[in-house]
């Protein structure tokens, strides 16, 4: 058995017009397509990207930044409470102190010893036990009525026989309706800063009045003593803001305070600036003193816990969004990836097929090119080898001049044949430079007829019925092809008659549509032939006749001009062929106007 | 060439008139005894009215195609070789021309030498199985 390679039939055809200008396989599109699919899936891996991140860490963030405001709501009203706390304990402490070191003078006057003139011994014995109780008195004397000190016990003994009755304390408790008072740290005669505890009692109407100082630098000592909390620093300020008690580092009596309690709220906490550091200051009046308690802590050490807890709450959310955004990133981008792949092998599978069935149908095409070119070459060869036999003696044929020319012309023949079925191959795929006028269907018809008649219809007794609409708009076509589409029509139709019939020819224009039908009393066409008679190389006609290929390119013309061909056909009866034109009404409109 | 005497009929079956006479005229020179068909109906019918021996059969014929008439053919007398001829190149064409059971085939044009060849061949094979059908038969 012998096999045929198929493949070196493609071989004669030039690369170039091997796939037809509509649908070919062009290694540069695909390359745009492969760019379009990656763009198209870049920009949804994107949008995927910052639509899910956006989903996730918006509520995330905006519920984190809720609780973050909360928590260092909290943080900072628990600061301020808890240095508040600090100032009251400290300040009923020094209350406490200051009660007591009252109630030691008081306990000096209602001894069974005591005595309205007090001997030095007693007076000496009198700051012995005070100071037994408290090494902060510094020294103890009594005033009597008129407010001369009658008697002193300790280091300035100038101060002896000195007249009170002037001074602020003495005047001040003289009118207060309470038996003691606490003084404001002043200088007073000795010129060293120091306060005052005096005691008044009342013998025979007449007020007498005890009293002892205090060093405010041993009270200063307690106040350090008694003083709690990380960096507070404690502070004991007069009603007009002058330090009573205070770190001799940080200021010195008779200096005013930084920080003036609000006379609206004479207890709270506060924030204040000082040497550019921010303070949380707690204060609270002493119920013993004028006096009021500040309890100081820079804001930073107040808030340290919050702070230190804020940063790990920050720190943990920015690790987390960071980690959920790596994690949403890389899974969309394999996810795209994948999906990209096999969006682009689908590509190029689709562009694989389109190019695989483009080579088919070139093969298709290829082998009715063949089949129809093989006809005459055969009759060639043929012939050729008839007249070899002609020359061959053996034969002893006729070989006379005239029997090789008839031959010779017979090779002719078919070499024109086939030169034709070229020729109308290459006006198959031809790209025609349109030479559109304004065409008459009926005169058209009427020069094809008429031309039919001197040789195709000739032979026949074939009657044309005209049935032509005088009133037919004219169409903006190219003629030469419409002319061949009626011809082919009706050398068909006129095949189709085997010697007498009739081919009708009408013509109408319906809406923007101009029709013309072209009905034969003919054989018709066979139900199953039907689908394929405007297939190339497809023909019934046997003999050599018909090369398959009339109403292909009238098919392909009438395409071309926007219309199409419709079909009827009866076996035994005959065959109807309308061709529907499209009237342009923009080509109407430029003829009427080019009329007038 | 060979001119020699063949005496044994060939049915050459075409629509191409004058590719068929053509090669008539080649084949007759040549010792055949040429019979000539223009389309399937018209080379069933010879069949039945004279057997050839061997029949050349063109495929691609309007009206009754080349393999239904080789069926036919073969319907009427099943010793009859036939060798068919082709315009059509593909191989699936070739493997199924075989498989009915045609003698052989060829593409046309066709090479005079070579068509006799085969025929020459057909026909041995032919007298080749009436001979075995005798011998079986007795």
């Amino acid at each position: 058995m012998r096999v045929w390679d198929t493949s070196h039939l493609l071989d004669d055809i030039p690369a170039h017009k091997q796939a037809s200008a509509e649908h070919v396989y062009d290694p540069a599109d695909s390359q745009a397509n492969l760019y379009r699919i990656r763009f198209h899936f870049k920009q949804l891996q994107a949008r995927l990207i910052l639509g899910l991140v956006l989903g996730f860490l918006l509520p995330n963030a905006l519920l984190s930044a809720y609780f973050h405001f909360q928590f260092t709501h909290t943080l900072k009203e628990s600061a301020k409470l808890s240095l508040a706390a600090v100032a009251e304990s400290q300040k009923n402490t020094i209350d406490l102190y200051l009660q007591e070191r009252v109630v030691n003078l008081y306990n000096l006057f209602h001894s069974k010893d005591f005595s309205l003139n007090p001997t030095q011994e007693q007076m000496d014995t009198l700051l012995a036990n005070l100071k037994h109780f408290n090494d902060g008195f510094v020294d103890v004397g009594f005033f009597d009525p008129k407010g001369v000190q009658i008697a002193y016990a300790g280091p300035f003994h100038a101060l002896l026989g000195m007249d009170y009755s002037h001074e602020s304390w003495y005047r001040n408790l003289l009118e207060d309706h309470r038996n003691y008072l606490i003084s404001d740290i002043y200088l007073g005669f000795r010129k060293i800063p120091h306060f005052t505890i005096a005691i008044k009692q009342v013998f025979d109407n007449q007020t007498y009045m005890m009293r002892a100082s205090l060093d405010p630098d041993k009270f200063y000592i307690f106040l350090r003593a008694i003083s709690q909390g990380k960096e507070v620093e404690s502070t004991l300020i007069n009603h007009e803001g002058i330090y009573q008690v205070v770190d001799p580092g940080r200021s010195q009596f008779p200096n005013r305070s930084d920080f003036i309690p609000p006379t609206a709220s004479p207890a709270g906490v506060e924030e204040f600036e000082r040497d550019d550091q921010k303070m949380l200051v707690a204060f609270t009046p002493i119920k013993e003193t004028p006096w009021t308690l500040l309890a100081m802590q820079p804001v930073s050490v107040a808030q340290a816990g919050m702070i230190k807890a804020r940063l790990v709450l920050t720190i943990s959310l920015v690790v987390i969004s960071l980690l959920l955004s790596a994690i949403i990133f890389f899974t969309i981008k394999r996810l795209v990836d994948r999906a990209r792949r096999m969006a682009e092998k689908g590509q190029q599978l689709q562009e694989m097929l389109a190019h695989a069935s483009k080579l088919a149908s070139i093969g298709e095409l290829a082998a009715g090119v063949a089949h129809e070119i093989n006809n005459p070459l055969a009759i060639i060869m043929a012939t050729s080898g008839v007249i070899r036999d002609m020359l061959n003696p053996e034969f002893e044929l006729d070989h006379s001049p005239e029997a090789i020319y008839k031959e010779l012309s017979v090779i002719d023949t078919a070499a024109n044949r086939a030169k034709g079925i070229t020729r109308k191959l290459q006006d198959m795929g031809k790209s025609r430079v349109p030479s559109v006028v304004e065409c008459d269907v009926n005169a058209l018809l009427g020069e094809v007829v008429a031309s039919l008649k001197k040789v195709e219809l000739k032979p026949k007794h074939i009657e044309i019925a005209n049935n032509l609409a005088s009133d037919l708009p004219r169409i903006f076509a190219e003629p030469e092809p419409l002319r061949q589409v009626f011809a082919n029509i009706l050398i068909n139709a006129s095949d189709a008659i085997d010697d007498k019939g009739t081919i009708s020819i009408t013509t109408e224009a319906k809406e923007d549509t101009i029709l013309v039908t072209i009905t034969d009393s003919g054989r018709g066409i066979p139900p199953e032939n039907l689908p394929r008679i405007f297939n190339p190389f497809f023909t019934t006609k046997g003999g050599g006749r018909g090369t398959g290929l009339g109403l292909s390119i009238a098919a392909s013309i009438v395409k071309y001009l926007g219309g199409v061909i419709r079909v009827n056909s009866i076996p035994g009866t005959g065959s109807s062929f309308t061709i529907l034109l499209p009237i342009n009404a923009q080509a109407q409109k430029t003829i009427k106007q080019h009329d007038k | 060439m060979d001119k020699k005497q063949r005496e044994f009929k060939v049915l050459l079956v075409d629509d191409e008139d004058i590719f068929r006479e053509a090669t008539a005229r080649q084949l007759s020179v040549r010792g055949f005894i040429v019979l000539t068909a223009d389309s399937g109906e018209a080379a069933v019918e010879s069949v039945k009215n004279d057997p050839p021996e061997v029949v050349v059969l063109d495929q691609q014929m309007p009206g009754m195609h080349g393999s239904d008439t080789f069926i036919a053919i073969k319907k009427i007398d099943p010793l009859i070789e036939v060798i068919m001829l082709t315009g059509n190149t593909s191989v699936d064409n070739a493997i199924e021309l075989m498989q009915m059971g045609t003698f052989d085939y060829l593409m046309k044009p066709i090479n005079i030498d070579e068509l006799l060849y085969k025929i020459e061949d057909a026909y041995t094979r032919k007298k080749l199985n009436e001979k075995q059908q005798r011998e079986a038969g007795q």
